[in-house]
């Protein structure tokens, strides 16, 4: 019963949405599922790589384009930004940016994330990026929920004056100047302890 | 309408999970059309998860003979002591969830021509669309007297499983002070960095415990997959350890005596402790059965999705197949798994399949700490998957402790990404 009126309801939304926009959700959809590999499915990781669903579609767009033309240091998102184009990218910003956010499973010391709260306050962490690592600003991550592990990495390639970072970035080498890994253990403990 | 606001509405409808990222909510309704899949592995098990997917509506059935997959990629791991068999294991109860029929048997032959598939426990199943995805065979005999009897003495343990856990207990039994001889075979085989990689693992466990023990890598070859990163990796944590010996160098292994523990190449024999024979692989069994292969054994197909050259709607993919620049990886077959589905879901909807887009990510571990890789990304060019000019390639040679340790980290976050991406 509540299948045929779902079914009726479909269709209807079927016939409306017509054959193009069903090609370019299918397109968006076979350029963006094979990240699922690392990215976990729908771009809620299992960890520790980076949870990318429902991050904002600049943040995504920018951060694919800053990985391709090496603004940002990576690991190896810089050879596989590299394999697609603009409007791929675009495809993939808007899969993601529509799908839920899904905060990353993990372990987390609260005396530690403690810490980080005071420090995210203290060094004016909370002006970009908001009260609890959600900012209003699309171009900042959300960095509630986030992996730890990985926000720990990414802090340290901020503080690294070698590596290659963003102009809206910058500020992020000041901001963690002299923090030890302990420091940036716990800041980032703060932010993936928030929802 | 635009594809935002189409789904808005699908979402307001609280029925986007149901469906998927993707659906085709216009036409589903249950048994529009029946896939059966065969071979619950990275490719299999991914093409029936996003046939589903793409269009609940379509009947998938999944074939599988275990009970229980154990994956190839971390099965070195398993080797080396850093993770248990139990760790590798993956159960089908995931795939059942989101209404995959899975039937525990064997496919022994298909009937191309009247569209059925026999299985072993006596019963036969129409398909209108069939997903062949078995994995590789072995090409018994290719290193004379090495058949399936002198695999339990001499492992291969290049299918996860059994085969892993008797590996492992060999090299638990070794005396220090012994050699274990690792034999990799010729191109193009599953997972061209693996035998590299379980060098190193072996090693990391020989290292910590067996400290006067060596292992020898004879390989079929004069060159292999990321080369330079993992003889950077012996040299740093394995000197002294691991010794690379390649076919120019004696080091094809061209027979076995496996009742008397004997590795035999063109000018040498040796009795090493523990021999992991890696033998010539092929298609799977059932690929040559129903004819999907061509001279070389593996199963042409185009290149846009995956249906075989030889049988209209049959559709092969994974390490089986001939996949233009990919190599025969797990990611590789789980990036298939999805140009696949997405084909078939097309062609059952009558819509237009878009450019399909590939994807490979190989990680390796030298040690716990230690992560090399090696991307592509891959496109149709022409009617071939061509990797994409400029992109891809090997992590650097210069790279710091920091950033292999940081691989380190995103291989293992891989591993659950993407077996959960396949069973869950």
């Amino acid at each position: 019963m509540k299948k045929s009126r779902l079914s009726a309801l479909l269709m209807a939304a079927g016939l409306l949405a017509g054959a193009n926009a069903m090609a370019g959700d299918m397109r968006a959809a076979v350029v963006s599922n094979p990240c699922a590999g690392c990215h976990g499915t729908d771009g809620a990781s299992a960890g520790e790589a980076p949870v990318i669903a429902g991050l904002s579609r600049v943040y995504l767009m920018q951060t694919m384009q800053n990985y391709k033309n090496g603004t940002r240091f990576s690991t190896i998102m810089g050879r596989i930004a590299k394999g697609y184009d603009s409007g791929q990218m675009n495809d993939m910003a808007v899969f993601y940016s529509e799908l839920p956010w899904v905060d990353g499973k993990q372990d987390i010391d609260a005396d530690l994330a403690a810490k980080g709260k005071d420090l995210h306050n203290s060094r004016g962490c909370n002006t970009c990026h908001g009260a609890n690592g959600i900012s209003p600003m699309p171009a900042a991550p959300r960095l509630a929920g986030q992996f730890a592990d990985y926000m720990v990495v990414q802090m340290q390639y901020y503080q690294d004056p070698a590596k290659p970072k963003v102009p809206m970035a910058m500020p992020m080498q000041g901001m963690l100047a002299g923090l030890s890994e302990d420091d940036l253990k716990a800041l980032a403990a703060f932010y993936a302890s928030q929802k | 309408m635009s594809n935002i606001k189409r789904r808005d509405f699908v979402k307001a409808l609280g029925v986007g999970t149901a469906l998927g990222a993707v659906g085709f909510p216009s036409i589903s309704r249950a048994g529009k059309a029946k896939v059966i899949v065969i071979g619950g592995g990275y490719g299999g098990a991914t093409c029936a998860k996003y046939l589903k997917r793409y269009d609940s509506g379509i009947d998938v059935t999944l074939i599988e003979k275990n009970q229980n997959y154990y994956s190839c990629p971390f099965s070195n791991e398993v080797l080396g002591g850093e993770k248990t068999l139990d760790e590798i294991k993956f159960g089908y109860g995931g795939l059942s969830g989101h209404g995959i029929n899975v039937v525990h048997d064997e496919v022994v032959d298909i009937d191309t021509g009247g569209k059925k598939v026999k299985l072993k426990g006596g019963a036969t199943q129409g398909y209108d669309y069939l997903v062949v995805s078995p994995g590789i065979g072995f090409k018994w005999g290719a290193i004379e007297g090495y058949d399936e009897a002198a695999a339990e003495k001499m492992p291969h343990a290049w299918k996860a499983g059994p085969q892993t856990a008797l590996l492992r207990q060999q090299l638990e039994a070794m005396e220090d002070g012994g050699v274990v001889m690792l034999a990799a075979p010729p191109n193009p085989f599953r997972c061209p960095p693996g035998p590299y990689e379980r060098a190193a693992q072996i090693a990391h466990y020989l290292k910590h415990h067996k400290p006067k023990s060596k292992l020898i890598i004879m390989d079929s070859k004069d060159k292999f997959s990321k080369q330079g990163l993992f003889m950077q990796g012996y040299e740093k944590f394995y000197k002294g350890i691991i010794e690379w010996r390649s076919a120019a160098n004696d080091g094809k292994v061209l027979g076995v005596d496996a009742d008397e523990g004997m590795v035999i190449t063109e000018f040498d024999e040796f009795k090493p402790a523990v021999a992991n024979i890696i033998p010539p692989q092929t298609a799977g069994a059932i690929a040559h059965k129903a004819g999907l292969t061509n001279d070389a054994g593996w199963c042409p197909v185009d290149q846009k999705t995956f249906e075989s050259s030889i049988a209209k709607d049959v559709f092969v993919i994974g390490d089986s197949c001939i996949a233009g620049a990919m190599p025969k990886s797990g990611y590789s077959a789980n990036s298939q798994g999805k140009v696949c589905a997405a084909a078939i879901a097309t062609r059952v909807n009558n819509e237009k399949m878009p450019d399909p887009s590939y994807l490979n990510t190989c990680y390796s571990l030298i040690t716990p700490d230690w992560g090399i890789s090696v991307a592509a990304v891959y496109q149709l060019d022409g009617d071939a998957i061509k990797g994409v000019q400029g992109a891809g390639g090997l992590s650097p040679m210069d790279a710091s402790a920091a950033d292999r340790k940081a691989e380190s980290m995103y291989a293992r976050s891989w591993f659950k990404n993407i077996t959960n991406d396949i069973f869950g």
